[in-house]
């Protein structure tokens, strides 16, 4: 290469030795700030917690399981939620390809029920389905199964005119296209609906946790403020995180297995 | 008509209106019949209805009136072999699957026959074994085009439609590919059209080359006889016939285009 010619920059490649010291460098600049300025003052500590009251939350609240245990509901409601959602909406998303009509009369339903505010809807699930787990995994269901109606519907759509031109002129049926060019072609957006819905499942269990339940990480973080346990409250929201972050993570590899034809 | 690989007979597609001068035609009245180990290229301008055309004998569009056959072995398949300028090659399915749709779709020749078929053919195009293994992602422009061409003899045609295959390849590789495929449908007797923009092309690959209009019918028709038996698109360029098919076709296509 030439002098003075720099390679590509390509996004997909990390930052090296350089990335040790740049990526976790704003969340150390972030905790010594909340340090220095939470240190020498309870006032402060009480509303906005510190650094070391929250690592002591932690302790004590992962050796007494309490985490662990609220952890464990949380993530067993969203991920059932997000399962049942992102399969029965999948589903219903490619099988609209089968007929533009169906899809079009569907449309303004799977609009309103993407637009209503889970929020609104989550009274109605717990009067319906009780303050335990179910209640949870339909609010999780609700959030996540029209993103990925709309996401394979679109990537059903979206499949390149001439691969269907030619499975039509090979002769293929309805159902081998369908099987053979569609479905796969539309799993990128599949994936892309996995991905958002990773959040929006985590967001429709903890509404539920939130507003009547008696485990769970929203129910741990509701208690907690209810008497300005703000350390109790962060060690519950970095659960979250960690778990959004380890479900991201199976999405990513699940990504470069099914998408390994991406070069 | 002996050794007919396709016949159209009054072939018109479009809106038709009360009136024939009312109506909308991109295909009017078309006749053209191709027989076993002809190429037949069509000229003509941008959005004149060629690949209309294709579409048509393809069955992806139905005529508006007229009638299309196509010889088929016997089965109920049209036995086409499509191949467009952007290969088909689905990016999810390695060469080797690619390849085997055919056999995966029809399930007409056992598996352990149609590898063996793909092995002859990737012979045949010059291709190495190691790429069923790969992605189409991974092959150059030549080798995709090459692999589009093997996906679609495995289909067994008698006919090819070809919408611009080379047009998007560099000159060496295309002056590569015009020559295998030639010599593929002389010596398996098969039969083509093609459409392209290319008039080199048209006369070095043709045995007829037609102009089409954009009122959707045939202008002119140039059968092309090089001069020699045991021609291939390479030595065809050197012929001082070829300048003159050049020549005449250029002219033509002009007035054409002009007329217009």
């Amino acid at each position: 290469m030439s002098e003075g010619l720099k390679p590509a920059h390509n996004p997909r490649v990390g930052l090296g030795k350089l990335g040790l010291i740049l990526y976790p460098l704003p969340l150390i600049v972030f905790l010594i700030v909340w340090h220095v300025l939470t240190n020498d003052s309870p006032d402060r500590q009480f509303t906005f917690s510190s650094p070391r009251q929250v690592i002591e939350a932690f302790v004590r609240l992962a050796s007494s399981g309490e985490l662990l245990k609220n952890t464990e509901v949380t993530v067993l409601e969203a991920v059932s939620g997000f399962l049942m959602g992102t399969i029965t909406g999948a589903t219903i998303g490619l099988s609209f390809w089968y007929s533009k009509t169906v899809a079009k009369i569907a449309h303004p339903y799977i609009t309103a029920l993407a637009t209503i505010p889970i929020f609104s809807l989550a009274p109605v699930i717990i009067a319906w389905f009780g303050i335990g787990l179910w209640s949870k995994i339909m609010l999780a269901f609700l959030s996540t199964v029209a993103v990925a109606i709309v996401q394979s519907y679109q990537g059903a759509m979206s499949v390149e005119p001439r691969f269907l031109k030619f499975m039509h002129v090979a002769g293929a049926t309805r159902s081998q296209i369908f099987k053979m060019v569609v479905i796969p072609s539309a799993l990128i957006w599949v994936i892309n609906a996995m991905r958002l819905n990773i959040g929006l499942a985590l967001l429709g269990a903890f509404i539920g946790e939130f507003i009547s339940a008696e485990e769970g990480l929203g129910y741990m973080i509701n208690k907690a403020s209810g008497v300005f346990d703000m350390a109790t409250v962060f060690v519950g929201v970095i659960a979250l995180i960690f778990v959004a972050l380890a479900l991201t993570a199976i999405i990513d590899q699940l990504e470069r297995r099914l998408l390994k034809w991406r070069v | 008509m002996e050794n007919a690989v396709l016949n159209i007979a009054g072939l018109s597609y479009g809106y038709i209106r009360h009136t024939l001068a009312q109506s909308s035609l991109t295909i009017r009245d078309l006749a053209l019949n191709v027989k076993e180990g002809e190429i037949v290229c069509i000229l003509g301008a941008s959005g004149c209805g060629k690949s209309t055309l294709l579409n048509l004998i393809a069955g992806l569009l139905q005529p508006t009136s007229g009638e299309i056959h196509v010889t088929s072995y016997g089965d109920n398949h049209r036995r086409i072999g499509y191949i467009f300028q952007q290969d088909a090659l689905l990016p999810w399915r390695t060469v080797e699957a690619n390849v085997m749709i055919a056999s995966e779709l029809w399930q007409d020749i056992s598996e352990e026959e149609a590898r063996g078929l793909v092995r002859q053919y990737l012979q045949t195009f010059n291709l190495n074994e190691s790429i069923l293994k790969q992605y189409p992602a991974a092959l150059s422009g030549g080798m995709r085009q090459r692999v589009s061409i093997i996906q679609s003899l495995m289909f067994n045609p008698k006919l090819f439609l070809l919408d611009e295959p080379f047009s998007a390849l560099d000159f060496f590789t295309k002056l590569k590919l015009e020559s295998e495929f030639y010599q593929l449908v002389k010596e398996k007797n098969k039969a083509a059209i093609m459409v392209t923009h290319d008039i080199e092309e048209a006369v070095v690959m043709a045995d007829r080359v037609l102009l089409m209009s954009q009122d959707g019918t045939f202008t002119k028709e140039f059968i092309i006889d090089l001069g020699e038996g045991n021609r291939s698109p390479e030595s065809a360029r050197g012929t001082t016939r070829f300048a003159e098919y050049y020549r005449d076709i250029w002219a033509e296509l002009k007035a054409v285009i002009g007329n217009e």
